[in-house]
């Protein structure tokens, strides 16, 4: 403040309590947050280089994950290959957007705490911390998205992927979308819950997680080839059901990654493959499951690194 | 001598005038200072047990499940444990070594490295021997683990080099982190998505789950360039002898020598590299600056 | 150079300068500084921030280039041995947090004795041994993460004593402590250097009374220029033939500068917040540090005052202090530079009385660890 005198009246303008900001605004302040956090995001994620480059990148990761695995339909060849082809190239589309949202939450918090050091002061701002998250991870999220789409157009265009807009099942896609979406988050959240409780180099635990979970939730193969145990793991996991239902809508009538012989789902159900209706109820009753105990589980580690004093701490080694 | 004086010698002229034992030394002992954290942070961080190992394994189990859903012939689980197993190196030379220097400098330590009279070099090696010990526990559980679990049936006439090309691909893995560290650090900001570009890519490229001349031009490429690419196919040749799908790369040995050129090729450009850095940050006066 | 002769100066530097190329336009931070240390001295370089310190600091310590001239530390060139004078130098910076959190204390030094090329057992006593001078023996298996500002500091103290250095440069060492850390590592740093005859420390800060308190020898450094070097006793009596005096008005709209162009005013300018600036703003008047060139002249500045509708509140005269030398030297205080940014506290464990020491926030000065990058 400089030198200048300043009035008691002015003072006391300058200094009155406005009694909103007391109570908050719930709605719009957690809006403006989010919002803030999420061009936040976008500028870190986007502004490093030039568009030509920031494409390539955004598209490289999930095309190549793809193409590892076409490969290896390929070397082995026969018709299983054939049939498979398609599964795995939407699966893996659809996987690439799973880890990028996984990863935005959590690397937002190592990025915060152990770079830019800022996680102690958007912890103690009055936005929501869990919501400044939510917004921080949403760019990778979106990168994520664009990744998926990119590659399920690489599938159609040289792939094969029977993908035709007429046969689209939208409502379906429409109500597995958000429930997915909804289910991702979550489980971002947990990881974002470990990663402000483990040290600095915990880049990798995202793609860990999500690298475990590939194996359960029938994204590159049918979920009936694992033992009856892994299958119960996948059919309690939403991604599962959610690939299944994103799959069915946008190519209807391919093979199920749940369904078919030998599958527990079959011995459980009775029927071959779930249908759109069970798909949408069990996506909603897991993505549900999942987000009640990754809200524990945030808060759970929000306190533990409160106690301990992890919140604004560096851990690098 | 007391705390206030350590080492008493005659002048300045004099302290600064050491001998090469004495500079080996220091470099010895600074590659143990810097690994040191690494193995020290393993003790005292355990989660990385779970996400480390047990996480990156089933991961592994996920490609074996692929081609037993194609009813592939068995070596190919093999070839994917092979791959899952190396993995752990490469995702150690591109999130510990690479992006290292990077962390190092926000975290404010490169101007104390800078400053201190070890060669850089040592810096590097240490935290190549740290994470060497977290990579090198994890290669061993998911080859151990998915070896007995899948039943993989390992065919090897010869194992002397196959150790050999083992060590050389570490070598010429870590020697690539190394130059990379630098470059990731002049580079700046993009470094840290080059760290996560390097990941997916690379792995088709080199083949991690499927054996890389099926890739052609594109193989041929990667083994001349990619120490994963070189060496995972060597081992694999070595690691499942006879088998008739390996075939279309050159032979064992021809790769441990190409793996022996690209160490040295990537040891001296790591030094050049450096060198270049130190340069560059001496003269722009940005590079050892802390970037918030 | 021959090993024989007489022991070279601890730091010699001839015409050197140093520019920043960056956007919008390059910055000059040296311009042409020479300057010479001898060995065993208690060298103080007080300035601004922004004034060039750290940039020094930066080319000496071999993590910097100059754009010319020369450097050498105690004969060996900053370009081209940088290897020898690694060996014999150590440095310690204010507000540093470097270093693995995930260590303890012991563990931190340990690391950093294996750099500095100490044996291992050598350096684990060593590390014991500098814990408990530096008065961290509670914390030693603290894990670094959890020690405070000061201990941390401390840590950093040790840290640059390791190797038992020739040359130690201290770069705002005391920044953000109390005032019993801040003693701590004073009483420390003086006591370090006086145990062996020719261990020499360069010490920035903008901390005046810490400079005067330290150092034998002083250079002040603004924009890049040393403007005077004596020792504080010299330096004060540069300004010892005129008459300083603190005055307190209750108002003056036009501020201290309309004072200035008074005949017999050598400068009038705002006084610092820990002289008697501070007190003053808390009771609402101004106060304002005057040169003049006798006690004669005051009585044309009371006259003025009364013209400009002001009343004296207090007015005494004082002995001059480090800062109205840089005031006569520059036409302006410490605090003009960044008139609005608010102002730092007196310096830590500066007694409550000391005289002068004024600090506050300027632009940025490249190269400073505290500052925005240069570029990323």
């Amino acid at each position: 403040m400089s030198r200048t005198a300043v009035s008691g009246s002015a003072m006391s303008e300058a200094v009155a309590l406005d009694p909103g900001r007391l109570r908050g605004r719930p709605v719009r302040d957690a809006w403006r947050s989010f919002a803030t956090a999420a061009r936040l995001g976008w500028q870190m994620e986007a502004n490093w280089t030039d568009p030509l480059l920031f494409f390539i990148y955004s598209v490289a990761k999930p095309v190549a994950a793809a193409l590892i695995l076409v490969v290896m339909i390929e070397v082995i060849g026969g018709s299983a290959g054939r049939g498979l082809r398609a599964f795995v190239v939407v699966g893996s589309a659809l996987w690439s957007f799973v880890v990028s949202g996984m990863a935005g939450l959590a690397w937002s918090v190592l990025d915060d705490r152990e770079r830019y050091r800022m996680l102690k002061y958007v912890y103690v701002s009055p936005s929501a911390f869990g919501i400044v998250l939510l917004g921080r991870g949403m760019a990778r999220l979106a990168i994520g998205a664009m990744g998926a789409a990119i590659t399920l157009a690489v599938g159609v265009a040289f792939l094969g992927v029977p993908l035709d807009l007429a046969r689209v099942d939208w409502p379906l896609l429409a109500v597995a979308m958000p429930l997915g979406l909804v289910a991702i988050v979550a489980l971002g959240a947990m990881l974002a819950a470990v990663c402000l409780q483990t040290r600095q180099e915990s880049w990798s635990y995202p793609e860990a997680a999500a690298g475990a979970l590939f194996l359960v939730v029938g994204a590159v193969f049918p979920l009936h080839v694992l033992p009856a145990m892994a299958q119960a793991a996948g059919l309690l996991t939403p991604l599962t059901w959610w690939l299944e239902g994103v799959r069915q809508a946008l190519v209807p009538g391919s093979a199920s990654a749940i369904g078919g012989d030998g599958s527990l789902w079959a011995e459980l159900s009775g029927h071959a493959t779930p249908g759109g209706i069970e798909i949408t109820a069990a996506l909603l009753a897991t993505s549900a499951l999942v987000t009640l105990v990754a809200a524990t589980v945030f808060r759970l580690s929000e306190r533990r690194a409160k106690d301990r004093g992890l919140i604004d701490r560096t851990s690098g080694s | 001598m007391n705390a206030l004086v350590h080492r008493q010698t005659a002048g300045p002229r004099e302290a600064a005038r050491w001998n090469r034992g004495r500079i080996l030394a220091n470099n010895l002992r600074s590659v143990a200072g810097r690994a040191y954290p690494r193995i020290a942070g393993l003790a005292r961080e355990p989660s990385w047990v779970f996400f480390e190992i047990l996480l990156p394994f089933l991961t592994t189990s996920s490609f074996v499940f692929v081609y037993r859903a194609l009813a592939a012939p068995p070596e190919y689980v093999g070839f994917v444990v092979l791959g899952g197993a190396m993995s752990a190196f490469w995702i150690n030379v591109i999130w510990m070594m690479a992006a290292q220097l990077y962390w190092e400098r926000d975290q404010g330590n490169l101007e104390l490295y800078f400053a201190a009279p070890m060669d850089l070099m040592s810096v590097l090696f240490g935290m190549a021997i740290g994470g060497l010990v977290m990579s090198s526990t994890r290669g061993a559980v998911v080859l151990v683990i998915a070896t007995l679990l899948y039943g993989v049936t390992f065919s090897v006439a010869q194992w002397a080099l196959l150790l050999a090309v083992f060590v050389l691909t570490l070598a010429a893995l870590y020697g690539l982190g190394m130059v990379l560290a630098s470059l990731f650090l002049m580079w700046g900001r993009e470094a840290w998505h080059l760290t996560q570009l390097l990941q997916e890519p690379v792995y088709f490229v080199s083949g991690l789950n499927f054996p890389v001349g099926r890739l052609g031009f594109l193989g041929a490429m990667a083994i001349a360039t990619l120490p994963l690419a070189v060496g995972l196919d060597a081992m694999r040749q070595l690691a499942f002898a006879g088998s008739a799908v390996t075939l279309g790369t050159p032979t064992p040995e021809v790769e441990a020598l190409i793996l022996v050129a690209m160490t040295i090729v990537f040891l001296v450009a790591a030094r050049f590299a450096l060198r270049t850095l130190e340069r560059l940050a001496r003269r722009e006066g940005r590079l050892v600056t802390r970037w918030r | 150079m021959t090993e024989a002769g007489p022991t070279p100066p601890a730091v010699e530097t001839r015409g050197l300068e140093r520019i920043y190329r960056i956007k919008p336009r390059p910055v000059t931070a040296l311009a042409g500084v020479d300057v010479r240390v001898e060995p065993g001295e208690f060298f103080g370089l007080l300035g601004p921030n922004g004034a060039g310190k750290t940039t020094l600091i930066k080319i000496l310590t071999t993590l910097l280039l100059p754009t010319s001239g020369s450097a050498r530390v105690f004969g060996f060139d900053v370009v081209s041995e940088t290897k020898q004078i690694r060996r014999i130098m150590n440095m310690v910076a204010g507000g540093e947090q470097s270093g693995y959190g995930i260590l303890t204390t012991r563990e931190q030094l340990w690391m950093f004795s294996q750099f500095y090329g100490l044996g291992t057992r050598e350096g684990w006593r060593r590390v014991d041994e500098l814990v408990e001078l530096v008065g961290l023996t509670e914390q030693r298996e603290q894990r670094v993460s959890t020690l405070s500002t000061g201990q941390r500091q401390k840590l950093n103290v040790a840290r640059g004593l390791l190797n038992d250095p020739w040359i130690l440069f201290l770069d705002e060492p005391t920044l953000g402590l109390d005032v019993g850390a801040a003693r701590a590592v004073r009483e420390l740093m003086t006591a370090w250097r006086a145990a062996v005859p020719g261990r020499t420390i360069l010490l920035t800060t903008h901390y005046m009374a810490e400079a005067d308190e330290l150092c034998e020898r002083i250079a002040i450094v603004d924009r890049g220029r040393i403007l005077a070097i004596g020792t504080p006793a010299e330096l004060k009596r540069r300004v010892q033939r005129e008459s300083i005096f603190r005055l307190e008005v209750d108002r003056l709209a036009a501020g201290a500068r309309a004072l200035a162009p008074l005949p017999g005013v050598v400068s009038a300018v705002p006084a610092s917040e820990a002289d008697t600036g501070r007190e003053a703003a808390g009771r609402g008047t101004v106060a304002i540090t005057l040169v003049l060139r006798d006690d004669a002249a005051l009585g044309g500045v009371v006259g003025a005052l009364g013209e400009l509708g002001a009343r004296i509140v207090a007015l005494r005269k004082s002995e001059p202090t480090l800062e109205d030398v840089f005031v006569e030297l520059v036409g302006r205080g410490f605090e003009d530079e960044a008139e609005g940014d608010g102002a730092r506290p007196p310096m830590p464990g500066a007694e409550p009385a000391a005289p002068g020491p004024s600090h506050t926030t300027h632009p940025h000065e490249p190269g400073e660890p505290s500052d925005e990058p240069l570029a990323t």
